[in-house]
């Protein structure tokens, strides 16, 4: 019995673990299956994780692109999980459908790398989209958001907005997404460059949970009474981070700053609880990446694609909101 | 052992362990002491607990503190709660994380809409509460047929339903966090009586309260401990086995579906990706409060200290500025230490898992 019942807890945890990382699967979003039967390019679009709004927006830049280019576009990926292991199926089942180019949101750098080798052998050229692989040699192009340069933005603004000095707090997403940590980099480096009177004085991270976010701040605002400024690295720190300062008992004197514009950001930018949000352009990024892919697939034009394309950074205000509001992930 | 009959009329012990002792009346305190070393023994780790973090950081003992401890514990006691009646009827229930998580969104879906068609805000607000409620009913009512009528091992029917609960919540959302609620929520959600506790977490320490009632004083209790120790010797003594399981994921969804709601209160927002893990939460908190996984022991009082020290210790850590994932590894073996010690001095069993 009692075999059998640590056997069992030990099953649970296991298979609740590989539930989490087998995820779904989703069906490339067209079917057709020998290359080229209708003249069109065939390009696959493998991106991070389908169901999250930053991912939709850069799907609908690319569809549109698409159809301005006359390309046969195959969106797919994983939709629940942002992960090599859910993500490589997908590489696989494009590659074997023989398409003319891939676009890729490499999940990881190492283990893609092996994926996209196998792309750049069987002669298919690889852009790769937001992230990258490790060698990046092969690659057709590399189009990508800075979050380096967004942390220090995020850096920046905050400065400008509590003053030179002050006691700031990062909520960040993961210590393991790259994403996450490039960001807390590029605003850790920049205050020390050149704010030296702003000390960061602790990081947590919402691990998924926006309740844990919540509370990490909480703990922080009545640990350092004086904090100044929050920076919410990602999506769910930023929601839980705008749950804690809503039920604070001194709204408005926090600032927060936020990273991406999803809808329900903004909105809280405008009713003034990010008192500013670090935009991506996923969109851009999207028609870049199948302009490079056209261009290589029909060498037109190919001499001039461009092997790294940094896309900036936007700076969100609500004084600036009716300029940058088009911005706002589309959904 | 508890005798059948026993069960049937109601002598038994929540524990159905050793009978009381005869003796002068002053003996029966001392033995009900003994009989909680389990609750005694979570006390003092709480205790120790709390002294260290006060002396490293008096911020732990405040209000502040306090009330941000409670809202962490809420959620995570309630799922233990409906995790103890499953795992004590010798059952277990994975699906509460996903649960949590759907009834969340389902509840601000349903906020969002009644805001959006001019509801008044009471009225949006108890609607949401109930799509809130029934979502969790829903999944409970399938995890509860699918053990009971269709046979399936509790640990695979709760296993299909948290990943079928998660992928609805994705579907319904398309993985965006729902917002638009009206205002009051938050309002409700933040503001604290006695600067400790928030209406929801009044309302979760209440359904506890009763949920201990019911366990431990009720029917329903001794037929949920007759079930986990024995079950065909339960259906024997003419307990309605099937229907009885039924009840208990019915009771589990629903406090789960609750967890959801006092989440979405918190967050003033519906939160796809709320919940992950908290199936594993529930179980530790059980396990660590004395419940065995084997079925049939067990005590609320436990489950309740269980849920509080997980919380309260990474509250403690991160006031004391443990590093995060540091705070993981002491948690992990706080988990380790805490169920080992139930063992320390009881030579007739070691700790059940």
């Amino acid at each position: 019995m009692k075999f059998k019942s640590t056997l069992a807890a030990v099953a649970a945890i296991a298979f609740s673990l590989t539930l989490a990382s087998c995820g779904g699967s989703e069906k490339p979003s067209s079917t057709s299956s020998s290359s080229n039967s209708n003249g069109l390019i065939r390009v696959a679009f493998v991106a991070g994780i389908t169901s999250d709004p930053f991912f939709r927006a850069m799907r609908l830049g690319a569809e549109e692109e698409a159809a301005k280019l006359g390309i046969d576009l195959i969106w797919t990926g994983s939709p629940t999980e942002y992960s090599p292991e859910s993500q490589v199926p997908f590489v696989d089942a494009v590659l074997a459908d023989q398409v003319d180019a891939l676009i890729l949101v490499p999940t990881d750098p190492d283990s893609l790398q092996v994926s996209v080798d196998k792309a750049i052998a069987q002669g298919v050229p690889v852009i790769t989209v937001d992230t990258t692989v490790t060698d990046q040699s092969g690659l057709t192009a590399h189009i990508t958001g800075d979050n380096i340069q967004g942390g220090a933005l995020a850096a920046k603004t905050l400065a400008e907005q509590i003053g030179d000095e002050g006691e700031v707090f990062i909520i960040s997403g993961s210590p393991t997404a790259t994403t996450d940590s490039m960001r807390a980099q590029g605003f850790e480096e920049e205050l020390a460059a050149n704010y030296p009177g702003i000390k960061v004085v602790g990081t947590e991270y919402a691990l998924s949970q926006p309740a844990k976010a919540t509370s990490a701040v909480n703990t922080a605002m009545l640990n350092y009474p004086d904090l100044k400024g929050i920076f919410a690295i990602n999506g769910t720190s930023g929601t839980g981070a705008v749950a804690a300062l809503q039920g604070a008992s001194n709204p408005g004197q926090i600032a927060l700053i936020g990273y991406d514009a999803y809808a329900n950001q903004v909105a809280d930018l405008d009713n003034g609880v990010f008192t500013a949000l670090i935009a991506q352009d996923p969109s851009q990024e999207a028609r870049l990446a199948l302009q490079d892919a056209k261009a290589a697939v029909t060498g037109e034009g190919k001499d001039k694609i461009e092997r790294t394309v940094v896309i900036p950074n936007i700076v969100m205000t609500k004084a600036n909101l009716a300029d940058t509001r088009k911005y706002q992930y589309a959904e | 052992m508890t005798t059948l009959s026993a069960v049937k009329q109601g002598r038994a012990g929540p524990t159905g362990d050793d009978p009381t002792p005869a003796g002068p009346g002053w003996a029966k305190p001392l033995h009900r002491l003994r009989h909680h070393r389990q609750e005694l023994i979570l006390l003092l780790v709480l205790v120790a607990m709390t002294f260290l973090f006060a002396q490293l950081n008096p911020r732990f003992l405040s209000t502040a503190a306090a009330a941000n401890i409670m809202q962490d514990f809420s959620p995570v006691l309630l799922t233990a709660v409906g995790q103890t009646f499953v795992i004590i009827s010798g059952g277990i229930d994975l699906s509460v994380g996903s649960v949590l998580g759907l009834a969340g969104v389902i509840c601000a879906l349903t906020a969002r809409a009644a805001n959006q068609a001019g509801l008044p805000t009471g009225a949006g607000i108890g609607l949401a509460v109930m799509a809130g409620i029934v979502t969790g009913l829903l999944v409970g009512l399938v995890n509860g047929l699918l053990v009971s009528r269709v046979k399936l091992a509790p640990f695979i029917a709760t296993l299909a339903t948290m990943g079928a609960a998660y992928g609805t919540t994705l579907v319904v959302t398309n993985g965006v966090q729902i917002a638009g609620g009206p205002r009051a929520v938050i309002l409700i959600g933040s503001k604290t009586y006695l600067g400790v506790f928030t209406a929801p977490v009044l309302v979760v320490l209440g359904v506890t309260a009763i949920a201990w009632l019911f366990l431990a004083k009720t029917r329903f209790g001794r037929y949920t401990y007759a079930i986990g120790s024995n079950r065909f010797a339960a259906r024997v003594a003419g307990i309605g086995v099937k229907q009885h399981l039924v009840k208990v994921y019915l009771l589990s969804g629903v406090l789960a579906g609750l967890a959801g709601i006092l989440v979405y209160f918190r967050l003033g927002s519906g939160s796809p990706s709320s919940g992950q893990g908290g199936e594993l939460q529930a179980i530790a908190a059980a396990v660590i409060g004395g419940v065995s996984l084997a079925g049939g022991q067990g005590r609320l009082g436990g489950t309740i200290l269980g849920a509080f020290i997980i919380t309260a210790v990474i509250s403690g850590l991160i006031l004391i500025g443990v590093a995060p994932a540091w705070q993981q590894i002491v948690t992990g073996a706080l988990i380790a230490v805490a169920v080992a010690v139930q063992a320390i001095g009881n030579p007739k069993r070691s700790v059940d898992l």
